[in-house]
């Protein structure tokens, strides 16, 4: 954790206008994110927990450059996305790369999973072997090459959500972000898809960052979290430490929603 | 997660399905085939007429279908008319799903000022009744088939533009929709890539219905002597001569009408069709 | 006939020619409450619509289903509504989609208690509210008269369980019911669903995907696989020392805070493979191609046996989990 972060936010806060009360007057504003610092390194598996409306989205948003904060800076490699040209501005999309929560949404219906991976290396304007690339990543998330010719419709949502993880992975990306990779995933699966991220942070030395309602997912996955309520980060730490002593409150409510089958067959869990 | 995935698709009805289809299929394709013989081949003259062969019955050798008051040949009349209405039709589905679409896509994916404008004006054009917007440009620029298409498209094309920029915000929110923006793809590239070949379906489907819808109105312009006149002959031109026989000659009236529900019938049934056999989500199922 | 709050007995789920649910049986006494678990696939929405009278167009439902002296599977679409909110109710995993969108939630509430009990406008209408304050909402008086949409999920969720809970009915059907929640206000809904049933004496079959809600809110629990139930039995039980590969599977599938290595080398178990679609089950035992243990016996449909607890397996595994390879 002492390396250099790849990505990171510092100082960063984000306003939304609200509608107009009256027709005069200042126009309120909503601040989604307020004043937060985030960063990931390579090899590193960041998690980032809260409740819907938190203001994980709008740090995702940031994160990946689909929106300008109103202050403060994104980083990549050390300079700011918004202000270092085209070039910087280009590796960065290259170099950031995200899965989404909704695997059957995630690929295009009408498009076959091999041309939905090249997507990322066309738009990007990635030259080289693309095929060997492609045989390369459909054997980092365990998939076979049968899988190219197909369209989504015939897979699986795990399989979807496999897919989703290597177009993600062709351009080589140095920052993966999983927004909910496995809340829309059947439980056996989950495991597979949360295996599968954690011996991409190791093996290939990519930083991941981990969005989830669920602390314990985190927990499994991630060696440093944040925990996020109403635009702030409210608390950091290694997760099984936020966990064992929760020391803001807005932690302390997340810890105690986690229902685990032994605290259930406890008769712990409700109270 | 569990929710629809665990329901297996109710035994699809699947020879519905294709008697729609078929049906639609059928009487669409001998439309199509009709008018295209009528190019090279016409049994009569359409607009010549013959005071000794007036109103000749049904079945006369020389005039299948009889001939109207002046002894003009019904069955090139009727030939003559599919022309008309697939030119009308054809050219008023076309030209609104076209303008249609790329105004649709437009409002669809621009900010929220583009899409209110676009929206709006939609509205106002459908708020003003198409027989007006009709009245107003024959008056301006004569009556005729041209005319019709214009009147037809300025009818259309808000509907349009609604259905497709429904369609295609359905496709912008979904999340490889947003993936393709974080690899950086542009506007065009996701409306012409991505939106389109989803929205395909739709577009097909809405063409045939107003392919039909246009030969209908077609009709009553023409009926009201502000669509097609002669020499070109439509059915609802048609129609609105044979209403003066009305008692003397019904069977006048009957063909141009026969033609008339029998074609809507056709495209209306193939764009039920097609409706059940595109929808993505039945498509996606059926696997 | 039955004595249980629901007894389904050999229930079979045809979509077309495919058996979704493939002999399913199982019972819940008065004031009870049980788990049914599986993924998607195995079968466990559709035994649930059975169970409600909601199967869509085109499948049938054979068996029985035995309910407060009928079986719930030869009364008539109106004898069935008369009963749906009075002897049993549902609560759908989506609120909004399941209340009216323009009718005040108060309103909506009140005309079940009416048609079921015949009370007035005015006493249907206090009785919603006090279900309100009982459901924790604040200011039940004003909430009552809000719209569906208006309210958060969670507040929306609470009302559905106090419509589902008004006219105290014998069994509640809970179809994942905290799924589309904030994981902080699930516990408080599974809180107040578990206080509301049990002071009524209602039973509860809750379905979910969702091992920890069932381990926390239930008694017993069915896990279903491929349209069969693999294993039965009391929740502890089942939990602590699963027989069937597949409820292992999945137990050890959770990401149980309890069982992390702080040093981050732990991995989870996880099943390989994948659920199979209904048209491609495969012989015998569904769970087969995914599992360590199968051998040739498996291509036999394995029976449900046992005592209080049954598991529908071969080669049963035991001892207490955490020990597998």
């Amino acid at each position: 954790m002492s390396e250099q972060p790849i990505l990171e936010l510092r100082g960063v806060t984000q306003e939304y206008p609200l509608p107009r009360r009256g027709l005069l007057g200042a126009r309120p504003m909503l601040k989604a994110v307020d004043d937060v610092d985030f960063a990931v390194a390579a090899g590193q598996a960041v998690g980032l927990v809260g409740e819907s409306g938190a203001g994980k989205t709008t740090l995702t948003r940031m994160l990946t450059g689909v929106e300008q904060p109103t202050s403060g800076d994104v980083l990549f490699e050390g300079r700011n996305i918004w202000t270092s040209g085209q070039d910087h501005w280009l590796n960065f999309r290259r170099s950031v790369q995200v899965v989404l929560q909704n695997p059957r949404s995630s690929l295009d219906p009408r498009m076959r999973v091999g041309h939905s991976l090249l997507e990322p290396l066309r738009s990007l304007g990635i030259e080289g072997d693309h095929r060997a690339r492609v045989a390369e990543v459909l054997g980092q998330v365990g998939l076979d090459a049968a899988a190219l010719d197909k369209f989504p419709h015939q897979f699986s949502g795990g399989q979807l959500q496999r897919i989703a993880i290597a177009r993600g992975l062709m351009p080589r990306p140095r920052v993966l972000i999983a927004d909910e990779p496995v809340s829309a995933l059947d439980v056996s699966i989950q495991a597979q898809v949360l295996n599968l991220l954690k011996s991409l942070v190791t093996d290939l030395g990519l930083g991941l960052i981990l969005i989830a309602h669920d602390l314990s997912v985190v927990a499994y996955t991630t060696s440093a979290a944040a925990v996020m309520s109403g635009g702030r980060v409210v608390e950091r730490g290694p997760p099984l430490e936020l966990f064992r002593a929760p020391q803001a409150p807005e932690t302390r409510a997340l810890v105690d929603a986690v229902l685990t089958v032994e605290r259930g067959l406890a008769g712990k869990a409700l109270e | 997660m569990t929710e629809a995935a665990d329901i297996p698709a109710a035994p699809r009805r699947r020879r519905k399905l294709n008697v729609s289809l078929a049906i639609g299929l059928v009487l669409t394709l001998s439309f199509l085939g009709i008018a295209f013989v009528s190019l090279f081949h016409l049994p009569g003259d359409p607009n010549m007429p013959d005071v000794r062969n007036r109103l000749l019955p049904f079945g006369t050798p020389g005039h299948l279908f009889g001939t109207d008051v002046l002894g003009r040949d019904i069955l090139s009349q009727l030939m003559m008319g599919a022309r008309t209405s697939i030119m009308v039709g054809v050219g008023g589905a076309s030209l609104s799903l076209l303008l249609g679409s790329v105004l649709g896509l437009w409002a669809a994916s621009a900010g929220r000022v583009t899409d209110e404008t676009i929206m709006r004006t939609a509205d106002i054009l459908l708020s003003i009744p198409g027989i007006v917007t009709a009245l107003v440009l024959a008056a301006t620029f004569g009556s005729g088939a041209g005319t019709t298409i214009v009147a037809l498209t300025a009818f259309f094309t808000p509907s349009f533009v609604r259905v497709i920029r429904s369609a295609a915000i359905s496709v912008l929110v979904e999340d490889f929709v947003t993936a393709a923006r974080l690899y950086g793809r542009g506007r065009l590239f996701i409306l012409a890539r991505h939106v389109l070949p989803n929205i395909a379906g739709v577009m097909i489907v809405q063409f045939t219905l107003y392919f039909a819808a246009a030969i209908l109105v077609e009709a009553g312009l023409s009926y009201l002597g502000v669509g097609v006149n002669r020499p070109s002959i439509s059915w609802g031109l048609m129609l609105s001569e044979a209403q003066q026989q009305v008692g003397v000659s019904s069977p006048l009236a009957m063909w141009p009408g026969l033609a008339i529900v029998l074609v809507v019938l056709g495209l209306n049934l193939l764009g039920d069709g097609l409706r059940d056999v595109m929808d993505p989500k039945l498509a996606r199922r059926g696997a | 006939m039955s004595e249980q709050a629901i007894d389904v007995r050999d229930l079979v789920v045809r979509a077309g020619g495919l058996r979704a649910v493939r002999g399913v049986s199982f019972a819940i006494p008065p004031g009870g409450r049980m788990g049914l678990v599986g993924e998607s696939g195995s079968g466990k929405t559709l035994t649930a619509l059975s169970l409600m009278g909601l199967l869509p167009a085109g499948l049938g439902a054979t068996g029985r289903i035995l309910h407060d002296g009928a079986d719930l599977l030869t009364l008539s679409d109106r004898r069935f509504s008369n009963r749906r909110g009075r002897t049993l109710s549902m609560i759908f995993q989506d609120p909004l989609s399941a209340l009216n969108p323009v009718q005040r939630v108060g309103e909506q509430i009140a005309s079940v208690i009416r048609r079921h009990t015949g009370a007035g406008r005015q006493a249907a209408m206090a009785q919603v509210v006090d279900l309100a304050a009982q459901m924790k909402l604040p200011r039940p008086e004003e909430i009552v008269r809000a719209y569906p949409h208006q309210l958060s999920g969670g507040q929306q969720q609470r009302l559905m369980i106090a419509m589902a809970l008004s006219c105290y009915p014998q069994l509640i059907i809970a179809d994942e019911p905290t799924t589309a929640l904030d994981v902080t206000v699930q516990r408080e809904v599974l809180r107040l669903l578990s206080a509301a049933v049990d002071e009524r004496g209602s039973a509860l079959l809750m379905i979910t995907h969702d091992l920890p809600v069932v381990a926390a809110m239930c008694e017993t629990v069915a896990v279903m696989y491929g349209g069969t139930i693999v294993e039965i039995g009391p929740v502890a039980e089942v939990f602590r020392d699963p027989r069937h590969p597949y409820t292992r599977g999945l137990l050890d599938s959770q990401p149980d805070i309890d069982r992390i290595a702080p040093d981050g080398s732990s991995r989870l178990e996880s099943i390989p493979g994948m659920v199979p679609p209904l048209h491609a089950l495969p012989k015998g035992c569904a769970f087969r191609p995914r599992c360590a243990f199968a051998t040739e016996l498996c291509e036999r449909m394995p029976p449900l046996e046992g005592g209080a607890r049954k598991a529908a397996c071969w080669h049963p595994v035991s001892g207490p989990r955490g020990a597998a390879p």
